[in-house]
């Protein structure tokens, strides 16, 4: 019993990162319509921007926190701005490839400026391990959770809610009516790359704080996780990124302790296979219907 | 129209600006320049750039060290030693195109690739080019096969497994252990494999298995939750130092204050890569061939040597390179200045050769006989520990 517990918590702890980024992705996907595979190389740019701020510069955890989220933000912007701007006519296909060729440029400058050694992620906040019943919980766990749950109904809210929200969503539905109706696509879409990436941040410093050593590679598999939890919710739909993201986690933290570690991925992917076979748009899209 | 032109020249400047960075870091070049008769040159393939890096550059500084001092020191039958290092990015087609490099560079004797892989690639051709290869770090058991004129300074991999079986059973350590191996890795796998099959013999028992690949390295959760339940009082961890810091960073706290964590050569440099707390590799049981903090006054000089000169503590890489360009030297005089394949391969197994790695002889299979001594860390110092292995060599070889 005490091990299932254990095993459900390393699934949540997992999960809520894969969801952290999921929300990124989803997001740009949503509204921008392109998948961005370079997310998870911003998170790695970010777990940098807080090692070289804590460890080389000597900030406080408060501004490390900020300068991540303005250097993620940033870099969104740029690389939108440098890669796929030039590109927005261009088939979805160009500007898939355009993501790859980023990931590896951000990898590839990363392994320049710090070289292949993993570096260790700075402690930005000193949680103290709770034990119930025999079963010890991370509190970085917990607070994972939490600010994955707050950043998901932020965001949800945002969407929903306010008028750049609102921009987004005509933007997703349709470029050329969203301009016609004087709604500045580029901008709209620059906003959503820096909101974008700015979770990023937020997922850089929670990857840095739960699993310690970064390095250039450090964003890839995560990213393809995070990318798989995303479809696996609902592309586009940013309840069905967290849902997806726990999802994954507990399913290859079972797998591994239940049927076999050597199993735990073609488990997981197995899964998003079944899942995708049954329900094409994941478990909380919906169907795009064409309007005529 | 504008913007674009800026964004593409601002896409220009960030590709100029890495491919200048490339440059300055791929300066792993020829050594000295004297006249081509009058010079014996040598030849390494390995990662000089890209995630490797690390491996690459330790053989390169550990070798140029050797080739320093043995100029100093009048070099080898009166001729000076030349060596060239050839970027290989780790990959092994690439390690085929740097081989051939060499070879119009008018080597005489190739210290190898750095990897395994790398070594795999070219064996064949050095072979046929009648070319002597004194391998210094590529452990996989098959990597030499095939050429009667390679030999190697590192401990093949399945021998570590046997030996690391011997000295649990040897000390007394256990009789039951739990195993931590990279699945898809082959210095791993091959310990893992070795290691359990002589464990069959030893009568320990093997009660917990757990395994990861390398794109799931980031996340033991699961295995430190098995293996702590297991009950296990030793942890055998055939991995490299960069998982490990990272299975011990998670491991921390959970397991038992008796609990060792044995590993193979693979774990050196542990204590760098946990720099920010060295209390994580604390009970880490090391079975390695080179230990930078042993009194012997030969290994002092070395890593005093090796510290002023590059900066950074010599790891085993640094230390097998090291060893093989002092053991060129003696395979050189022992063949009375030849450098021809088949001499220098006939004077190999008369060789004894005593290095930093240890006293070695060599089998004609090209694999070496050398003890290796087990360290025990804690608050970041490593102490010798138990017996030494050296009994177990014959019966292992």
């Amino acid at each position: 019993m005490t091990n299932l517990i254990q095993t459900l918590i390393s699934g949540l702890s997992l999960g809520s990162i894969y969801a952290l980024i999921a929300l990124g992705y989803t997001m740009v996907y949503g509204i921008a319509k392109m998948l961005n595979f370079a997310h998870g190389d911003v998170i790695m740019v970010g777990a940098y921007s807080g090692i070289v701020a804590v460890a080389q510069m000597g900030l406080s955890p408060w501004v490390t926190v900020i300068v991540s989220i303005a250097v993620c933000a940033v870099l969104g912007v740029v690389i939108e701005f440098c890669a796929y701007k030039p590109l927005r006519q261009a088939a979805p296909l160009s500007v898939l490839i355009t993501a790859i060729g980023v990931s590896y440029l951000l990898q590839n400058a990363a392994l320049l400026l710090f070289g292949s050694q993993q570096m260790a992620y700075p402690t930005l906040l000193k949680l103290p391990m709770l034990t119930v019943g025999g079963v010890q919980i991370d509190g970085i766990t917990l607070l994972t959770l939490a600010v994955t749950a707050a950043l998901m109904a932020a965001l949800t809210l945002f969407i929903d809610r306010t008028k750049l929200g609102k921009a987004m969503r005509a933007v997703s539905e349709d470029k050329g009516a969203a301009t016609l109706m004087g709604i500045n696509v580029d901008r709209t879409i620059t906003l959503t790359f820096a909101i974008g990436s700015a979770l990023a941040a937020f997922a850089s410093m929670f990857y840095g704080m739960t699993y310690v050593y970064i390095k250039p590679t450090t964003g890839a598999m995560p990213g393809i996780k995070a990318f798989t939890a995303a479809v696996f919710g609902g592309i586009g739909s940013i309840p069905g990124a967290m849902i997806g993201g726990i999802l994954l986690g507990l399913i290859e933290q079972m797998s591994k302790t239940y049927i076999s570690t050597l199993w735990a991925d073609a488990i997981v992917f197995a899964v998003l296979v079944v899942v995708l076979v049954v329900k094409p748009t994941g478990l909380l899209g919906k169907p795009m219907q064409e309007k005529v | 129209m504008k913007k674009r032109v800026f964004a593409m020249l601002m896409a220009v400047v960030m590709a100029f600006s890495l491919m200048a960075c490339g440059n300055k870091a791929d300066n792993g070049g020829s050594g000295g320049t004297a006249d081509a008769a009058e010079t014996i040159k040598l030849g390494v393939v390995g990662p000089l750039t890209g995630g490797y890096a690390n491996y690459g550059l330790s053989v390169q500084h550990g070798a140029e060290l050797a080739v320093k001092e043995i100029n100093a020191a009048g070099g080898v039958n009166g001729k000076q030693l030349e060596l060239s290092a050839q970027d290989s990015q780790g990959d092994p087609e690439s390690a085929v195109a740097a081989y051939g490099k060499l070879m119009d560079w008018g080597m005489n004797v190739f210290l190898g690739g750095v990897l395994s892989g790398e070594t795999a690639s070219v064996v064949a051709a050095a072979k046929a080019d009648d070319m002597f290869i004194m391998e210094t770090t590529g452990s996989a058991d098959k990597c030499i096969d095939g050429n009667d004129k390679a030999f190697r300074i590192c401990f093949y991999d399945s021998y570590q497994g046997t030996a690391a079986a011997n000295y649990l059973k040897d000390n007394a350590l256990a009789d039951e252990v739990g195993v931590l191996y990279q699945s898809d890795n082959d210095y791993s796998a091959g310990l893992y494999n070795a290691f359990v099959a002589e464990c069959e013999k030893t009568g320990v028992t093997i009660k917990e298995t757990q395994t990861f690949t390398a794109a799931t390295a980031t996340d033991f959760s699961t295995q430190v939750n098995a293996l702590v339940n297991s009950g296990v009082k030793v942890v055998f961890i055939p991995i490299y130092a960069e998982e490990a810091s990272t299975f011990l960073t998670q491991a921390k706290g959970k397991f038992a204050e008796d609990v060792y964590f044995f590993g193979g050569d693979g774990l050196d440099g542990i204590l760098g890569k946990v720099s920010q707390d060295v209390t994580i590799a604390d009970n880490v049981l090391m079975m390695t061939p080179f230990a930078a903090d042993s009194t012997d006054p030969k290994v002092q000089a070395f890593v005093k040597a090796y510290e002023e000169a590059y900066g950074a503590t010599p790891d085993q890489f640094a230390a097998d390179a090291y060893d093989a360009v002092y053991t060129v030297k003696a395979a050189v005089e022992a063949a009375g200045g030849s450098t021809s394949g088949a001499d220098l391969a006939a004077a190999m197994t008369s060789l004894t050769v005593e290095g930093v790695t240890g006293t070695m002889t060599w089998n004609a299979d090209g694999n070496t006989n050398k003890a290796a001594s087990a360290i025990l860390y804690k608050n970041g110092v490593g102490t010798l520990f138990g017996q030494n292995a050296a009994e177990n060599t014959d019966a292992a070889a």
